[in-house]
């Protein structure tokens, strides 16, 4: 796999937190209320290790059993200088928290309803429009995205629903969303394939080149 | 190939979905049936304005971000119902229009790349109402099974669960709002040897009187009368300030006394049924929570058992 040095990973870090902080921005807009976001760090796993530590992450929640637990995610499609599919996921039951804490007091029902699932993949919309926003930004090239497509399931289907196979890699970012003093935490995939990271390490280098350069 | 154009015009102008499509600079080139249906503009007055312009109210919100995503950023856009309340002035019917009834609506945004003429964008609008309305029943048939649920079975006041639940909301609310919220604490003084001695089925006679004399006197219907506990009840009072907290507890224990129930065993020197009451407010600049509120609101209420009972006692700001 490929290794970033301690310099391109805190590049990385830098730009997701610009993107998340444009994010929280159009939340607090929407909810008139103040939303912060952050990422405290990125990892780069492989597609099965991807899904253990949402698995374990979910268990730690002290969520029912392990296996049983379903995740909620909002993916969409990016392609261009690179492809990528990117997925915000969220526990189940953290993704009601959110979408109530968006919305304002409702009653809560078991599951997201049909309403709140859309506006569910709207807040992934958001999130990963701005991630990657940024992200193309920064790298000077342009990537078309496709609109928010809504899953629930166990960390396993929704990782497969994006039809990637096992030449990926996840790079997979550590999410805090805090809303009313509730602080949730989730995840951002972006799975890749091989020659994308490839790209990505070497944009990061320019990047970082144009912004030593700067100096 | 004409053909061909004239059958994607018609399926255009037949679907039951608006479609706008706008060039790089924000101009309509195409509005399709329904847009001009349920927007009251013909599409001939539509295309070649600046949609912004057709609707101003569109500037500055998530509609313009979204477009500005799709054309300069090549990012598609879904704006949901839930999060938005029907951002365009479109509407199911004229009556509907004259009721000021907005079409709740989903709106998707994508960017369309033609070949010759440079990125366009798409703007799909759909109409929820539907969906909207259902969820609705939805809701309101479970607020109505959650309210059975969460009454107490002896008095038919609120329960400790949607107390649980109403402190919370309250809270939130009031710090939301930058407002106050005030709790008072009531237990009935002595009920224990009141009911040794009058037995349990008197007891509960008493509850039954004291909580709706106590209800009958709360006339906002934003206050809420819970039974905490035996014979602990609570009081939520949203926006109120001490003074009126305290007011408030002046006269549920006033109206206390004037009920008169006999209680001969009680250690108080009046003979009847009493209550103790411990007010709290949590005002906006506080950062105190709920648990501080009730904890602040429990201090209260046993500084009075403590002070010899049948009295109020207000809890000390700084505790909160």
């Amino acid at each position: 796999m490929v290794e970033l040095s301690e310099l391109e990973h805190d590049a990385l870090v830098e730009i997701f937190n610009i993107g998340v902080g444009q994010a929280a921005a159009a939340m607090s807009g929407i909810v008139g209320e103040e939303v912060t976001m952050s990422v405290p760090s990125i990892t780069f796993l492989s597609r099965m290790e991807a899904a253990q530590l949402l698995e374990d992450a979910h268990r730690r929640g002290g969520n029912g059993q392990p296996g049983g637990e379903r995740i909620c995610g909002v993916s969409q499609h990016y392609e261009g200088a690179f492809q990528t599919e990117a997925i915000l996921m969220f526990p189940e039951d953290k993704s009601l928290e959110i979408v109530r804490l968006m919305v304002g007091e409702s009653v809560p029902l078991a599951e997201l309803s049909e309403m709140e699932q859309e506006a569910m993949s709207e807040i992934g919309n958001i999130i990963l429009n701005s991630c990657v926003g940024t992200l193309a930004n920064i790298f000077q090239h342009e990537l078309h995205g496709s609109l928010p497509v809504y899953q629930v399931g166990s960390s396993d289907e929704i990782l497969d629903a994006t039809g990637s196979r096992a030449e990926t890699v996840v790079m997979m970012l550590h999410i805090d969303f805090i809303l009313e003093k509730h602080q949730i935490h989730g995840y951002v995939a972006f799975i890749l394939d091989v020659t994308a990271l490839h790209d990505l390490k070497e944009q990061i280098d320019r990047y970082l080149a144009r912004a030593m350069g700067q100096h | 190939m004409t053909d061909r154009l004239q059958l994607l015009e018609s399926v255009l102008e037949a679907v039951s979905v608006g479609a706008v499509v706008l060039d790089g600079d924000g101009r309509i080139v195409l509005w399709n049936r329904w847009m001009s249906r349920h927007s009251g503009c013909a599409s001939h007055k539509a295309v070649g304005t600046d949609l912004f312009e057709l609707m101003p109210e569109l500037r500055g919100g998530r509609v313009q971000a979204a477009v500005t995503q799709a054309l300069r950023n090549n990012f598609s856009s879904l704006l949901s119902q839930t999060l938005n309340r029907s951002p365009f002035p479109l509407y199911a019917s004229p009556a509907a229009e004259t009721r000021g009834e907005r079409m709740q609506q989903a709106v998707a945004i994508t960017p369309l790349t033609l070949a010759d003429s440079g990125r366009h964008c798409l703007i799909q609008l759909t109409d929820v109402s539907m969906a909207a309305g259902r969820e609705k029943l939805l809701r309101e048939q479970t607020e109505l099974l959650r309210m059975q649920t969460f009454s107490d079975g002896l008095t038919g006041i609120a329960n400790r669960r949607a107390f649980d639940v109403a402190i919370d909301r309250e809270v939130r609310r009031a710090k939301r709002s930058g407002s106050m919220v005030s709790l008072l604490m009531i237990d009935i003084d002595s009920f224990k040897p009141y009911n040794d001695h009058y037995g349990h089925q008197q007891g509960d006679q008493c509850l039954i009187q004291v909580s709706s004399a106590l209800q009958a006197l709360l006339q906002r219907s934003v206050d809420m009368l819970a039974r905490y506990g035996g014979e602990e009840f609570a009081v939520i009072l949203p926006d109120n300030d001490p003074q009126q907290a305290l007011q408030i507890a002046r006269t549920l224990h006033e109206r206390i006394v004037r009920l008169a129930l006999p209680h001969e065993y009680t250690c108080g020197p009046d003979k009847q049924i009493t209550v103790s009451i411990g007010v709290a407010t949590l005002a906006a600049d506080r950062h105190g929570d709920v648990a501080a509120l009730i904890g602040a609101a429990d201090h209260a209420l046993y500084a009075a058992k403590r002070q010899g009972r049948n009295r109020i006692v207000v809890a000390p700001p700084e505790l909160l």
